[in-house]
């Protein structure tokens, strides 16, 4: 039977990850450009948390800041890669531009957490603020901030694509962006607050990280690995896809890994690798995921 | 002074090797690939592996592991080594056979995703292979000492005084080497093949040339070379800690490097290469010059290569030295060094 | 429909009755969407034919299918007594069928020059290893400029020579590509839309090219063209395509008389 401990982890995780591969997909799509900054913008604003812990607040006050610093970084983000492609820059160049906003954030997080260091006396290399956590009902309020913070986004997402002016014009957007702006669409305008939204989350799922798991600077860099795995496993081009993806991904790193432990004690540590090799299975076998074969079933 | 200008030498080495083998790959043959440290980290990890362990197997030396009590072995085997030339060589050569045979195979497998994938999720897919590797290395405790690191042997002690000398003098020798070695395939009608695939793959197939074949090669061969890349480093460095070879020192540095210089220009990328090693060099030993700063030096190097890519790939993104196919007069005369013709 | 659709072998008098390319029962689709239905046509050696028909018919689709670019759902394509159907592009080539592109697809960042030199076949300084040593490869790349000096002569652009082929006008891209079919020796070349956008003196030309070329070095052709007025002067024989099927085959002449070309194309 595997202990409680590891399926909370296993459904925080999975909430955690499911909308940050939602989101990757959401960017992808609309400009075909793999954002590489997006883990390390999601993972800026554990800091944020990490601040209001420390000056005695509940660590669930930061989640509007994380979502507004989130979003504020990836509009900016949003700008450079626009006017790059309207020069003209190339695919390599448009993911340059994000790895620029990328090294940033990287430098600011690591000077941040210096100078918290010196003002908090903290080793911020390392924290983990599950302490902080409130109780509710003796169950770590994580599992249900996580939990509703994911589905409340999804059914707020699908709702906006569907119900809203402003979804059916980024729906079209998605479809075809040179169609979109001829019938009068402002896509510039769509695209923008669409990527000032998914950093947004980004920023708020993030956030929401170290209230239950450890949290060091290279967190990004190794979430990127899963965030990657995810999007492959749904379906790159597909956001639900992702989402389900997400929720895989999450579910055989943390199960899977610690069945197997049971019997491979060290391959607790290598978790985020073991996604890089479903990912790298998935790709050989089936390069459109989940959404492509389900595709593949209904119609085809 | 002199040890600085040699550090400085040794490290362009390295990165000369690095970013050719980048120009190689992506300027030539037009393979998107973020995960250039991935063969690198193997490099550093064979050098970590196995010249140490294969030295306690000539020395005899039992009852020690040479990651868990490094320290202990290291100071066993320097005495040995440090009489023993023929040993010390035989160690590099045999560190250097492996780590390049094992990139070669990596670089044949990992060639076979990187067909099917359209070129952005390649370049994703490399970097996370590389950070999976930096994983992989940082927890494994007896492959390369983990997080702490391990230092590993000098196959120039026996020079003794002059042994960081011998590495040095090494290291540019095999860098020359390296340089005549992509210059030649380069301006040769493979580097025209290699351009002819990164235009249009399509035309290059309808000219019977088998693009994916040519790709895999290219990138196996690059592969094998930044293998080599990362041994040398791991030797001038004589340790090894995986932590340290970062996406952003060891991949979008280099990436930088040519695209300031010029991809798709062996020279202006040889230059560009030059030319940040010595600014990023000079910036780590005058740190004291650094005190305006509010925080710590360490973190100026990733902000300033933000703004250098930034401010390049917005106001020159063909580099400073930009790509100049030659002119059939230039191909005769200095290429096939025969008299222009017509 | 036999007499209609007389295949290009029966209509010559040929020493070696055996086609140079078979296309047999050729089907492609497209989801629901049948590009094409069972298309049989026959090129003789040492011929010119051309493949007619009005836009969406299927004519590039065809030679899609038999230059590699598609794999057919059915049928089979023989070249030169060899079963290509389904090869990758480059084996197709090599056995020496080639092709154009109906917009020129040359190589943008090279040089003209470079844009024929690397026509060259089986030349050692492509290989990794051989690159490295010149004395290698310089007798064919000798061969290889030589060559490539007689197509720049032929094809009229010498004075383009060391230009970037992004800096080539429409009809000079054409040009280019007919260049680069008469670097490579191959036995046949499919040709999409030759003289497309080209001025009628250029078209002319290039149609003489093509002329000389099957007679000197007894090569095949498969065209397809949509300017009638300059093309039906200089084939021998003439397929006729709508919706996917061969519906009209015969010499020129025969086709004109035939009476089928107005109903296809006004239909």
């Amino acid at each position: 039977m595997i202990p409680i401990p590891i399926i909370l982890t296993a459904v925080v995780y999975s909430f955690i990850l499911s909308i940050l591969a939602m989101g990757f997909t959401l960017q992808y799509i609309t400009l075909s450009v793999p954002n590489l900054a997006y883990a390390t913008i999601a993972f800026a604003s554990t800091y944020l948390t990490l601040t209001f812990s420390l000056m005695g607040m509940v660590p669930y006050t930061a989640m509007p800041f994380a979502f507004l610093l989130g979003g504020a970084i990836s509009y900016m983000l949003y700008k450079l890669v626009a006017y790059l492609r309207n020069k003209g820059t190339s695919i390599v160049g448009l993911m340059m531009a994000t790895i620029v906003f990328d090294l940033i954030i990287y430098a600011g997080m690591n000077i941040y957490a210096d100078y918290l260091a010196q003002v908090f006396k903290l080793y911020a290399g390392s924290f983990s603020l599950s302490e902080y956590d409130l109780k509710i009902f003796s169950i770590p309020a994580i599992l249900l901030v996580s939990a509703a913070t994911s589905i409340g986004l999804v059914v707020f997402f699908t709702l906006m694509l569907i119900k809203t002016k402003f979804g059916i014009a980024m729906r079209a957007v998605m479809e075809n962006y040179n169609l979109a702006n001829v019938h009068g669409i402002n896509t510039e305008r769509v695209l923008s607050i669409a990527w000032f939204f998914v950093g947004g989350i980004a920023g708020l799922s993030g956030s929401l990280y170290p209230i239950w798991f450890a949290m060091d600077p290279w967190v990004g860099a190794r979430m990127f690995i899963s965030i990657f795995a995810a999007c492959v496993v749904g379906g790159l081009r597909s956001i639900y896809g992702s989402l389900l993806g997400g929720f895989l991904i999450a579910f055989s790193e943390i199960i899977v890994t610690y069945l197997l432990s049971i019997y491979f004690p060290w391959i607790w540590s290598y978790r985020a690798v073991t996604s890089m090799l479903i990912a790298a299975v998935a790709l050989v076998e089936m390069p459109s995921g989940i959404a492509g074969l389900i595709q593949k079933l209904r119609g085809g | 002074m002199i040890e600085l200008t040699i550090d400085i030498l040794t490290f362009f080495c390295v990165y000369v090797i690095i970013t050719l083998s980048l120009n190689f790959q992506h300027g030539y043959a037009g393979i998107f690939n973020l995960g250039l440290y991935f063969p690198i980290i193997v490099g550093a990890l064979v050098a970590a592996y196995l010249p140490g362990r294969l030295a306690m197997l000539i020395y005899n030396i039992k009852g020690l592991d040479f990651a868990a009590n490094n320290a202990a072995v290291i100071s066993l085997l320097r005495p040995n080594l440090s009489s023993d030339p023929l040993v010390s060589i035989m160690l590099l050569v045999v560190t250097l056979a492996v780590a390049m045979g094992l990139c070669y195979l990596l670089g044949f497998l990992s060639a076979y995703p990187s067909l099917k994938l359209p070129a952005d999720y390649l370049a994703l897919f490399m970097l996370c292979a590389g950070e999976s590797l930096r994983v992989i290395g940082m927890q494994t405790d007896w492959l390369a000492g983990g997080v702490m690191g391990i230092t590993i042997i000098n196959p120039f002690w026996w020079l003794r005084e002059y042994s960081y000398y011998g590495m040095a003098l090494f290291a540019i020798t095999v860098t020359a080497a390296v340089i005549l070695v992509y210059e030649r395939m380069c301006n040769s009608p493979l580097g025209r093949l290699l351009r002819s695939i990164r235009e249009n793959e399509l035309t290059s197939a309808s000219l019977g040339k088998d693009a994916n074949r040519i790709k895999r090669d290219t990138l196996t061969f690059s592969f094998t070379i930044l293998g080599l890349a990362g041994v040398l480093h791991a030797f001038l460095m004589g340790a090894v800690v995986v932590g340290g070879y970062t996406r952003v020192d060891f991949s979008f540095w280099p990436w930088l490097m040519m695209i300031i210089g010029g991809t798709g220009n062996n020279l202006g990328v040889f230059l560009g290469t030059f030319g940040l090693v010595i600014m990023r060099r000079i910036m780590i030993v005058a740190k004291h010059y650094f005190w305006f700063l509010p925080f710590n030096v360490v973190w100026f190097e990733p902000i300033l290569l933000a703004a250098m890519l930034a401010a390049t790939l917005v106001f020159r993104p063909q580099g400073i030295f930009p790509e100049q196919p030659m002119k059939v007069s230039e191909y005769v005369r200095k290429v096939l060094k025969l008299e222009a013709k017509e | 429909m036999a007499s209609r659709t007389k295949s290009a072998g029966q209509s010559h008098n040929q020493l070696d009755d055996e086609p140079l390319l078979r296309v047999i029962n050729v089907s492609k689709r497209f989801g629901n969407f049948f590009a094409l239905r069972d298309v049989s046509i026959d090129i003789p050696k040492k011929s010119i034919v051309l493949l007619i028909g009005p836009n969406g018919s299927g004519k590039t689709t065809l030679v899609n299918c038999i230059s590699g670019v598609y794999k057919p759902d059915g049928g089979t394509i023989m070249f030169d007594g060899k079963n290509i159907t389904g090869l990758p592009i480059h084996e197709i080539v090599r056995l020496g069928l080639g092709r154009t592109f109906q917009i020129p697809q040359p190589f943008m960042r090279m040089t003209v020059a470079e844009n024929l030199l690397v026509c060259g076949q089986d030349n050692p300084g492509e290989s990794f290893l051989l690159s490295m040593n010149r004395k290698k490869w310089r007798d064919i790349e000798k061969k290889n400029l030589e060559r490539m000096y007689q197509v720049l002569k032929t094809i009229g652009l010498q004075d383009k020579a060391d230009n970037l082929a992004c800096e080539l006008s429409g009809g000079q891209l054409k040009l280019l590509e007919l260049g680069r079919l008469l670097m490579l020796i191959s036995k046949m070349m499919l040709l999409d839309e030759p003289i497309g956008g080209v001025n009628p003196v250029l078209a002319h030309n290039i149609f003489s090219h093509i002329v000389n070329i099957r007679d000197e070095f007894g090569i095949s052709f498969l065209i397809i063209e949509h300017r009638l007025d300059i093309a039906m002067k200089y084939v021998d024989f003439v397929y006729v395509l709508s919706a996917g099927s061969v519906v009209a085959s015969g010499t020129p002449r025969e086709i004109v008389e035939m009476g089928k070309l107005y109903e296809v194309y006004l239909a």
